[in-house]
């Protein structure tokens, strides 16, 4: 099976004036043609199957957007290649926007006036959507949410949840090939979120489209994707499975106590005694990471067990979220 | 995947259209507000125009009739830009805030596509204004109504809309470049007040500029084109 997505190394570099201090800099800048050249995007290359979830995570400010306009024809790489659906997305933006839905979590494309159903019937004009495709569309959308209330709704009127929805609806109606979904379920409540996370599972599944999610919510992350892609500071850090992930940073288990006392102090105290471990507190447990490759769990509690008075212990399988986190602090190295 | 022709486009602005009136007139309270907001604009414009002429019977030889003549032929040939033409107002700031974006991902031209969000229904009530304006100027001045003359006023007046248009979509595509750039927008609007009166009456300086600038813009719309 060929590629959907094909990247080649691509860089983008933004040509960025170096600004000087306070007023008078600012007056000197105006004659200023020292500039810096900012890569957002460095020499990634990655290749994206039919059909596949990737999470595309990051840092803010890591490069993930300027990547995705790259793949949507928005913006034209510095060097490299980008081949999506065959064509290149910058040189042929009108028919890859035909291959491809976008949805940004914070920004509605729907007509702000409209009631849904009239959104849709404009957008299978748009996408020269045939009766029957759209028909099946909608029919599938009915089996799948609650659809009813919404179409006669205008977006203006709905909630934030609704609107996402929406959005989500209306960008795999014309059966596009991929679909980016930059931060699906900002600012949304827990079910509303879980009703989104099993939409998008369910068209990939049954239409076969491709999702790139970029997403800040490790409970999308893990309820949705297989294979992530993490960049930072526009460089490839990791692309692989998610399960590979674990594995790659050593066996890490949380272990969690609750003692007496200040916790904030203790866990200072503890700390040093445990150099190996990563030790932190919050308002109820004391969190000791333990990295089982240096030492055993059980070791590290008996060890805590002669020094504190132990009132509750809980052991916890490491989360993506800190996976994640710790990968954003000090990188795959 | 059928072209996309002229003939798309149309449907397409016509579905978009219809929907839009439909949803502005569920603002009902705004609708009659700007409806009779845009009436009084009309009036007031062409009150200032008429104490003018009480007291003056001409003005560097151009007589009442002759100046209504051309202030109905600029509310007419500004239709064009006022209805179609109404988002680049919004242009500044969706590009601000990013929200331009959206316009990217259809498969459609992209200032087709956003120029069709709106259409300002309160032009037509100027369409009407201003034709009325011409058709009764046109019998006081004596001007012969031929078939000739007919197609002439037609081509002048489909050219002198896609100067306006032009203008406006020059000064609007500066926020891609300069911050506020409201203040030009708001300067080409000045700009073609300026057209209701024949240039003759002012000096040679804001007569090179107008012609100069005209010239300019007319060669960057047919280029476009």
């Amino acid at each position: 099976m060929s590629a959907i997505i094909e990247i080649k190394s691509i860089t983008k570099e933004f040509k960025v004036l170096n600004r000087r201090e306070g007023l008078a800099g600012s007056l000197k800048d105006l004659f200023s043609r020292n500039y810096k050249i900012v890569r957002a995007v460095d020499n990634i290359s990655m290749s994206i199957e039919q059909g596949e979830i990737v999470g595309y995570l990051g840092p803010n400010g890591a490069g993930k957007s300027t990547t995705i306009k790259m793949m949507t024809g928005v913006l034209e790489p510095t060097s490299g290649e980008i081949l999506v659906a065959g064509r290149i997305p910058y040189q042929n933006r009108t028919e890859n926007a035909q291959e491809i839905g976008v949805v940004f979590g914070q920004r509605s494309q729907l007509w702000w006036a409209l009631p849904l159903i009239e959104s849709f019937r404009i957008l299978k004009d748009i996408y020269q959507i045939t009766d029957a495709d759209y028909e099946g569309m909608m029919k599938l959308y009915r089996s799948l949410v609650d659809i009813e209330p919404l179409l006669h709704k205008p977006v203006r009127q709905m909630s934030l949840g609704q609107r996402t929805l929406s959005d989500i609806l209306a960008a795999f109606l014309h059966n596009p090939k991929i679909v980016f979904l930059d931060e699906p379920t900002i600012g949304l409540d827990v079910s509303m979120k879980a009703k989104i996370r099993t939409l998008i599972h369910a068209l990939n599944k049954e239409k076969n489209t491709t999702v790139i999610l970029t997403t800040h919510d490790m409970g999308d992350v893990d309820a949705l994707c297989r294979r992530i892609v993490i960049i930072d500071k526009g460089k490839m850090l990791y692309d692989n499975d998610i399960e590979h992930l674990k594995g790659f940073f050593g066996s890490y288990r949380t272990l969690k106590i609750r003692i007496d006392g200040n916790l904030k102090e203790q866990a200072a105290d503890i700390q040093k005694e445990l150099p190996d471990c990563t030790v932190s507190a919050d308002e109820e447990w004391i969190s000791v990471l333990v990295d089982e490759e240096k030492a055993k769990v059980i070791d590290v509690l008996g060890a805590l067990q002669k020094t504190h008075r132990i009132r509750d212990m809980q052991l916890e399988e490491i989360s993506t979220e800190a996976v994640i986190k710790k990968i954003y602090e000090e990188g795959v190295q | 995947m059928k072209k996309r022709n002229i003939r798309f486009y149309l449907r397409i602005y016509r579905k978009i259209l219809a929907q839009d009136l439909k949803s502005k007139m569920s603002y009902r309270a705004d609708f009659i507000i700007s409806t009779v907001g845009m009436i009084f604009t009309n009036i007031s414009g062409f009150i200032g125009f008429w104490i003018l002429f009480r007291n003056f019977p001409s003005i560097n030889g151009w007589s009442y009739y002759e100046m209504l003549f051309l202030y109905g032929f600029s509310l007419v040939s500004l239709t064009p830009v006022q209805c179609l033409f109404d988002n680049n107002w919004s242009l500044r700031q969706n590009v601000y805030t990013g929200d331009f974006i959206k316009y990217c991902f259809r498969p459609i031209n992209l200032f087709f596509y956003y120029q069709s969000e709106v259409f300002d229904i309160k032009g037509l009530g100027q369409l009407a204004f201003g034709i009325g304006t011409l058709a009764y100027a046109w019998g006081k001045i004596g001007l012969a109504f031929t078939p000739l003359m007919l197609l002439k006023m037609i081509v002048f007046l489909l050219t002198a809309s896609l100067i306006m248009i032009a203008m406006q979509n020059a000064a609007a595509a500066a926020c891609f470049w300069i911050q506020n750039s409201f203040y030009i927008l708001d300067l080409a609007v000045r700009f073609k007040d300026y057209a209701k009166y024949p240039i003759t009456i002012f000096g040679p300086v804001f007569r090179f500029i107008f012609i100069s600038s005209f010239r300019w813009r007319l060669s960057r719309t047919i280029r476009a084109l």
